[in-house]
């Protein structure tokens, strides 16, 4: 990656979302499911169970990013149209999710009417609700840790999921599009932090957004073991 | 109250070893020659290093006496004579025997008499462990003055007959450090006086992530899904070493975390106002390998808080990857050889993929 975020500002703020990356890779380090999996004790009900319970968040996913967009004034407009282009890439990746779901061994019935999980709740919900806010800059907080995860996933977890399963890729293929995908998005994100990230109490709104996010998405991940 | 490092030594064993007398020092395992040595070698970008074994495998001076080497020549060129030494602060990976700390056997070694005595026990950072609780017990105002030493000797895990002993074929985990790490052992002086041109150490810092990661790197156990159990539990030694638990391993998926860790420990300076990028005038980072060096240099940059190219400072390259020791060995011959002047700042980083422990240290050149 050689694109910089060129603002004293967006600088700043990249330093401070790179180390609430960090403190989230450490989160999800300590999430037994993922725990499990980096010690190779992973299963494919195992992995079934995360995309049953992933999807709805997925699927979810385009909704508030949709509406962040529009929540975006006639000043923001330039912005508006990048995450528009952004919505319309992704709104229907859960599609692959689910097929991923069934080649693992799934029912798609099963998938398309499982209910959010309690992480999935919280998650969803405060970021619909950052949404809503007239000009949510805050919420590229968000997305640099959405976007950050399909790279991990990409370059990380789907590698190790078909190892500890005897999957072939074949599987795996949400996750591997996802983060091949993402590296692009993250350029775009570099200079949405430029354009978004003009002053002090802007940049803590976009880090304190992007914190409040990698604890939910940690507590979705946590979630997926847990079932009622 | 400030602590100064007066002085510093280094001990190599033997003369350097080219990657091409590698294999055939260490030995052929199984009669056969290493399919991953070039790739390995070419990653880290070694080209020297040094052995405290021949080629007939018998060692030729123990961890400690290499330890005690170093020593003598940080004290050669200081204004301290051993019976002076209040304090000896010492690490290794692994002392030459289990029991006792690898500091008491120094201690005899050197021949330093009521001192007050630390072991530093780890991996990579292990050193700056040590220097840490020197540090502080100066700085406390327990003592004046204290040595600090850090030495390795790993090449007795990369003996051909450890491997074999080992069983049938090699994993690359199990084989990645035969061609990354060497033997050798470095020491500083610290002192609560400036001595002539000396580097004032302005803090020492460090983050442990054990918690977070699973073990990148390990001795003592075979670490896989099927067998968690310590050399200890065996019956005997004899089968812990056949079922692979003595072999030294590095779980190379796990190293690039390294990279994020490293870089996340200096963002957390840098906004604690310990670090600013721009004033520090030289680098000494111990990057296990070429490889890496690039990945921190690019993350460093992407993050706004680069440090230019012609700052960093390693003699890794021709003195081989030496563990805890690196760092000492690297500072040793950045004060003898390189041009510094008064009020440079130096900043030394220590990233560990043991299970993960990044150590810190910022140094100002003064003139007493």
């Amino acid at each position: 990656m050689t694109e910089q975020v060129l603002s004293p500002q967006g600088q700043q703020c990249l330093q401070a979302l790179m180390r609430v990356w960090f403190e989230f890779e450490r989160q999800l380090g300590r999430v037994p499911l993922l725990q499990r999996l980096d010690r190779g004790q992973f299963s494919k009900a195992d992995y079934c169970q995360l995309l049953l319970n992933w999807r709805q968040q997925v699927i979810e996913g385009s909704r508030w990013i949709s509406r962040c967009a529009s929540s975006f004034d006639r000043d923001y407009s330039d912005v508006r149209s990048v995450i528009i282009g952004h919505a319309r890439e992704e709104h229907r990746d859960y599609e692959m999710l689910e097929q991923d779901y069934v080649a693992a061994g799934g029912k798609l019935a099963d998938i398309q009417h499982a209910a959010r999980n309690i992480g999935t709740e919280a998650l969803h919900g405060f970021l619909m609700y950052r949404a809503s806010q007239s000009n949510p800059i805050d919420l590229v907080g968000a997305m640099w840790i959405i976007e950050g995860l399909g790279q991990k996933m990409a370059s990380d977890w789907a590698a190790q999921i078909d190892k500890s399963t005897g999957g072939d890729s074949s599987y795996t293929r949400f996750m591997r599009y996802h983060g091949a995908n993402d590296d692009d998005h993250l350029q775009k994100l570099y200079q949405l932090l430029d354009r978004l990230c003009q002053s002090p109490a802007q940049l803590a709104a976009i880090v304190r957004t992007a914190r409040v996010t990698a604890r939910l998405y940690c507590l979705q991940l946590e979630e997926v073991d847990h079932e009622y | 109250m400030s602590v100064f490092i007066t002085s510093s030594g280094h001990f190599l064993p033997g003369p350097p070893i080219s990657n091409d007398q590698m294999e055939p020092l260490l030995g052929l395992v199984h009669g056969k020659p290493s399919r991953l040595k070039r790739r390995i070698l070419q990653s880290n970008g070694i080209k020297t290093r040094h052995y405290a074994m021949d080629a007939n495998h018998h060692t030729t001076i123990s961890n400690a006496g290499m330890a005690a080497k170093a020593a003598e020549h940080c004290l050669s060129s200081s204004f301290l004579g051993k019976r002076q030494i209040k304090m000896l602060s010492a690490a290794t990976s692994q002392g030459d025997v289990v029991l006792p700390g690898f500091g008491s056997m120094l201690q005899a070694e050197l021949g330093l008499s009521d001192i007050e005595l630390h072991s530093s026990h780890g991996i990579c950072s292990s050193s700056m462990m040590a220097l840490k609780a020197a540090y502080t017990n100066l700085l406390a105002g327990e003592q004046t003055n204290a040595l600090v030493v850090a030495s390795e000797l790993t090449s007795r895990l990369f003996k051909a007959s450890r491997y074999e002993a080992a069983g049938s074929e090699l994993d690359f985990n199990a084989e990645f450090l035969r061609w990354m790490l060497s033997d050798g052992a470095g020491a500083v002086l610290l002192e609560t006086q400036a001595r002539g041109r000396c580097f004032r150490v302005d803090w020492i810092r460090s983050f442990s992530h054990a918690d977070a990661y699973p073990v990148c790197m390990s001795v003592g156990y075979r670490g896989d899904s099927s067998e968690q159990r310590s050399w200890q539990d065996y019956p005997t030694y004899a089968e812990a070493e056949a079922a692979g638990a003595l072999l030294i391993r590095q779980d190379v998926r796990l190293l690039e975390n390294i990279v994020k860790l490293g870089v996340d420990g200096y963002l957390r300076l840098i906004s604690e106002g310990r670090v600013q990028p721009d004033k520090v005038d030289h680098v000494l980072c111990h990057y296990s390998s070429h490889y890496f060096r690039g990945k921190i240099f690019d993350m460093m940059q992407r993050a706004g808080v680069g440090i230019a190219d012609h700052k960093w400072y390693s003699n890794l390259y021709d003195r081989g990857n030496t563990g805890c020791a690196s760092i000492f060995i690297m500072l040793d011959e950045f004060r003898r050889t390189r041009q510094y002047k008064t009020g440079d700042t130096i900043l030394c980083m220590v990233p560990e993929s043991g299970r993960f422990n990044n150590a810190y240290m910022q140094l100002t050149v003064v003139e007493a």
